[in-house]
């Protein structure tokens, strides 16, 4: 009586096969987050009660004693929309010059494209945000297995005590404590050379000094991104490292004279770590949205400051150009860190609908 | 009789709880031979899966073996299991002593394709040529009757219950062990299931010839796997005999007990009847012998003697002052039959 | 309820966070009423570190006889204008005195005053120990003059210390950090309830209706919870005129809540499988009734563990907005003071550091004692994690 199996032979139809297809539908599904992102954006920019575009009107007026027409027009030029098209219509251009990668011109800075603007700042971002998720993700998971093997022992106490105070503690707060600590009162490093996001002496290139001095600039923000995630990573590691211990595949994969470290990383860390996926999209946006202040506190030449400075100069193309391409890093990376899920747990391959 | 492979001399293990300790089994003392099956029976918390833990060392931390040994013996070479180093006891188990745990369900890890962890297994214990492994995993396979191909390229969550028990059992004898621990291999299947289960499991023991420690309360399950069947009641064993002992001529007041539990075809149902009381506290057992409470038999020297475990017939132990009185009763239990 | 004090009691770290709040509670009531709230502007304490307060000083011949306020009556005493002093005269109310009043001048007004106590035309002068040091005492000091370092302070304790010492505009920051949590406590609780109320009645509403219904809110949801929630924060409060603390609780509740509806969706879900809920649907009663009196008694834990979640949450945002100048700085606050560090250069000062790490640990101790207080509430209500840390 041999019994048969129905999980793996695959018999749907090709375009079921296509909708179905686990990467595709995440990814048409963060299309459309993006898609709507950008709806949003532009309707609050425009809809908003104080409309910047109406308060950037008045101050040309007032400024440059323009008539409200022409003010009118030389916003709609700088602002990228035809003064005369409806709303919706003006939507349908901005979506089509989004396309074409056009996020229009700076107002503040005349003559400046946004997407330019962005370039430049972006990747300084980037590298500080991705390396610093990075270090927490794998420190945080590294300590908080840690804590959940010696659970209830001295060193999940210390463990668990240290990360629930990291984790209570604002990212900017640590910000100031480092500066005012390190830099202010014990003179570890001079501040004003950590400004900026490399030492102007050395020019940007493919080179070890640069290299180094963008490390040196970068290092504390890192620190600081670092310890204002670390927390909620050890924290989640320890309780779901605790509950997977208590697995029957572990028990048996011990009973079955598995190596230690076997069992450490495929049975129980990599079961583990699953949950932890779902928590870094969150995690993302928190941190992205933290280098805002963080990147000011430094003063780290990064979106974050750039964002900042563009809304403290009431530079609204540009503020929905920082707005966006945020919201379209967490989209992605959400996207990618779905996808890698989905590589480590046979079990949302399938369906996905789980 | 042939040759002993597993001998276990009077093993004691205490749980060490806030209260005091858990007497969880106590002098305990059998042999295994080779090729047989012997059934443990007795209720939950009776010290059945303690024991067994005990020989692969994986009893939880609170655990103590106060005494006794387990003598293995492989290729005429005898060591003591409790002696053993770290490095001897991983490759000890599942390469000598396979142990499938009850509830198969959760016994695969989710991540990895059963390939992998028949592959895992076999890597652990130096088993190094990678087509020898899949060809004998396939061969398994169809033994316990699963499609093989199909099953080795599964995930655990493509199976069923069912398929996942029987890839458990194929994945125990992998590496042609001497000893299989079942515990309660087929709880939470449904009556069909443990049925081929079982079926499948004879055919393997007699294939590959290794011994089996079935544990289980399914007195049924037991009678058809078992060629002995040991009773254990409050940590201790009070009775050991081959199947048609404990199933037909029970010595022990227990084993009678729990027989009488079990409904028969033949049986009116107000015939049916439990064991009296409940199992002891076992931080402060009964003095004497520890089922004297519940005993319908008992009489003032099981309250201040504890009975001798010995051999009232050829390879039929038991531990009670009063065998004669069971056997009486016995007899009268079958005559109404 | 009944079994939370003695987990309470043996969670010790859950014990700190609640001594800890109960702390702020104090703090924002009764702390505050005793100590109130100093604003006044006072040229001669800008920046003074830690324990400076106002002396008394005297030639070196009256160091004996010159030592309380008592002793002078009938004698002239010399204050400086826009300091500490004529405030402290003021208050301290003692008859007869002869007051000279100095200018402050850009800082001349010191030398002056320290001169005619020299030269005799005065017999006393009250003035700040931080001048003292700077002025008599320290040689190293640009603004030291051998001439007057006879002068003798003859009552080192005239006025009280400031615990904390005083900020850049002079004003004592002891009473600024004692007074300037309530409104930003307040607020967050406000942030806290409304975004946990949201998440709650729209979490509920989900899975109770189902279908069309639930999958909108839940694409809703999941669209906030992508649009980094600080950002865009900054941007709406770039747009809307923050002036009042409603507002901005009233804000930061609204863009904070989709995480917890997630959660209490999904609970809602698994509650609503439990056997007197199904019943209480087969017996049709009333959606309101299903929700507060099966739903809401059952989940009370996890709502109210969210809820304090969500104060750190909301501390979190405002304390940044306030801290990058986007919100309302008229009110003193914690947020206000760190904001000065920044945009006053505070930040890099090394006598300032009192400054700045005054609320600096106000508020990373309430988050801590916030976080700890629901850790410890967690394993109140969930049995499965007694015993853990």
């Amino acid at each position: 009586m041999i019994q048969s199996l129905s999980g793996p032979v695959d018999t749907r139809p090709w375009w079921q096969k296509l909708v179905q297809n686990y990467t595709l539908r995440t990814f048409v599904q963060s299309l459309f987050t993006v898609w709507a992102v950008i709806t949003f954006v532009f309707f609050l920019i425009r809809l908003m009660p104080g409309n910047p575009v109406e308060i950037y009107v008045n101050y040309l007026m007032n400024t440059e004693n323009l008539t409200y027409q022409d003010a009118y027009n030389r916003a709609a030029s700088q602002f990228k929309f035809d003064p005369d098209a409806s709303v919706v219509q003006q939507y349908f251009v901005y979506l089509g010059q989004l396309l074409r990668g056009d996020m229009g011109e700076s107002i503040t800075s005349t003559g400046t494209k946004v997407s330019s603007q962005i370039l430049r700042y972006l990747p300084w971002t980037v590298f500080c945000v991705g390396s610093a998720l990075l270090i927490s993700f794998l420190l945080g998971m590294l300590l908080g297995m840690l804590a959940a093997y010696f659970r209830n022992t001295w060193v999940d106490n210390v463990i668990s005590f240290l990360a629930s105070i990291v984790s209570a503690v604002p990212d900017y707060i640590w910000a100031i404590l480092i500066l005012i600590i390190f830099g202010v009162q014990l003179k570890w490093f001079n501040v004003g050379d950590m400004r900026g996001t490399y030492d102007p002496a050395t020019p940007p290139g493919f080179n070890l000094p640069f290299i180094l001095s963008a490390l040196q600039h970068a290092i504390l923000p890192i620190t600081t991104y670092v310890l204002g995630s670390i927390g909620r990573w050890v924290l989640a590691m320890r309780g779901s490292t605790t509950s997977t211990l208590g697995e029957d595949y572990v028990n048996i994969a011990r009973a079955r004279g598995l190596k230690q470290n076997r069992i450490m990383t495929a049975y129980v860390g990599r079961n583990a770590a699953l949950p932890l996926f779902t928590l870094l999209a969150i995690s993302i946006g928190f941190v992205l949205g933290g280098s805002v202040i963080v990147e000011e506190a430094f003063v780290y030449k990064g979106l974050g400051s750039f964002l900042f400075w563009s809304i403290s100069q009431r530079d609204y193309t540009s503020m929905q150009g920082v707005l966006l391409i945020i919201t379209i890093a967490v989209v992605f990376s959400n996207m990618l860190a779905d996808l890698l899920y989905s590589r480590l747990d046979p079990r949302v391959r399938v369906t996905g609908d789980k | 009789m042939s040759e002993v492979v597993l001998s276990v001399q009077d093993v004691s293990i205490v749980y060490r709880v806030s209260r005091g300790q858990v007497k969880a089994s106590q002098h305990i003392s059998f042999d295994l031979h080779k090729g047989e099956s012997l059934a443990l029976i007795g209720e939950s918390g009776s010290g059945k899966t303690t024991v067994s833990l005990s020989f692969i060392d994986m009893l939880p931390s609170a655990a103590k073996i106060t005494g006794g040994k387990v003598l293995y013996t492989r290729d005429g070479k005898t060591e003591n299991i409790f002696e053993f180093s770290e490095a001897r006891m991983r490759d000890f188990r599942w390469h000598d002593c396979a142990m499938v745990f009850q509830g198969a369900q959760n016994a695969f890890n989710p991540v990895l394709k059963i390939k992998e962890q028949f592959l895992d297994t076999a890597r652990a214990h130096g088993w190094r040529d990678k087509g020898k492994v899949i060809k004998r995993t396939l061969e398994l396979l169809r033994l316990v009757r699963l499609d093989p191909e199909r099953t080795l390229e599964s995930f655990p969550h493509e199976l069923s219950g069912g398929m996942k028990q029987r890839t458990l059992l194929a994945l125990g004898v992998l590496l042609d062990p001497q000893v299989v621990i079942l515990d309660e291999p087929t709880t939470a299947l449904d009556i069909l299931t443990q049925r081929a289960i079982i079926e499948v499991l004879k055919e393997m023991q007699s294939r590959l010839g290794f011994s089996i420690i079935f544990i289980s309360h399914d007195l049924a399950l037991a009678a058809e796997m078992a060629d002995r069947v040991a009773t254990m009641y409050a940590g201790e064993m009070v009775e050991l005999g081959s199947t048609q002992h404990i199933f037909y001529e029970p010595l022990h007041p227990y084993s009678l007990g729990l027989l009488q539990s079990v409904p028969r075809l033949s049986q009116d149902k107000d015939e049916l009847s439990s064991i009296k009381g409940n199992p002891p506290d076992l931080i402060d057992p009964p003095s004497g012998c520890k089922f004297h409470p519940r005993c319908p038999f008992a009489q003032e020297l099981c309250n201040q003697e504890e009975p001798v475990f010995k051999e009232h017939e050829p390879g039929h132990f038991a531990a009670c002052h009063f065998t004669e009185n069971v056997i009486e009763a016995r007899a009268n239990l079958w005559k109404k039959d | 309820m009944r079994t939370f004090w003695p987990l309470l009691w043996q969670n010790k770290v859950g014990l700190i966070g609640f001594i800890g709040l109960v702390f702020y509670l104090l703090l924002i009531t009764v702390f505050q009423w005793m100590v109130g709230f100093d604003n006044e502007v006072k040229l001669d304490q800008i920046n003074s570190p830690p324990g400076s307060r106002l002396v008394l000083l005297t030639r070196p011949e009256d160091k004996d006889s010159y030592t309380k306020l008592q002793d002078l009556v009938g004698h002239k005493v010399g204050i400086l204008e826009k300091s500490g002093a004529p405030t402290f005269l003021e208050k301290s109310n003692v008859e007869g005195l002869e007051v000279e009043t100095y200018r402050w001048r850009s800082g001349r007004g010191v030398p002056e005053s320290l001169e005619a106590l020299a030269a005799g035309e005065v017999d006393a002068l009250i003035i700040f120990s931080k001048l003292v040091r700077r002025y008599v005492l320290d040689p190293s000091s640009r603004d030291y003059k051998v001439s007057l370092s006879h002068l003798t302070v003859s009552n080192p304790k005239l006025g009280p210390a400031l615990l904390l010492g005083a900020d850049t505009q002079g004003r004592d920051m002891f009473t600024h950090v004692i007074n300037g949590g309530r409104i930003l406590i307040i607020t967050a609780i406000m942030a806290g309830l409304i975004s946990t109320a949201i998440a709650f009645i729209l979490g509920t509403v989900a899975a109770l209706a189902g279908g069309i219904v639930d999958r909108i809110l839940v694409a809703i949801a999941n669209f906030i919870i992508v649009i980094p929630r600080f950002p865009l924060l900054i941007v709406l409060a770039a747009m809307i005129t923050l002036n009042n603390w409603l507002l901005l609780a009233t804000l930061i509740g609204l863009l904070a809540w989709p995480a917890l509806m997630r959660a209490i969706r999904a609970q809602v879900l698994s509650l609503r499988e439990r056997d007197y809920v199904e019943a209480a649907m087969a017996l049709d009663l009333s959606r309101m009734h299903i929700i507060f009196r099966e739903i809401l008694p059952n989940m009370m834990g996890f709502v109210v563990i969210n809820f304090v979640v969500a104060i750190t949450t909301a501390m979190y945002d405002q304390i940044g907005l306030i801290f990058l100048g986007m919100a309302p700085i008229n009110d003193y606050t914690w947020g206000v003071m760190l904001y000065f560090g920044r945009s006053r250069g505070t930040l890099f000062n090394i006598d300032s550091a009192a400054m700045l790490l005054a609320p600096v640990l106000a508020i990373a101790f309430f988050q801590v004692c916030l976080v700890l207080f629901s850790r410890a509430l967690e394993e109140a209500f969930d049995p499965r994690l007694r015993g853990a840390a």
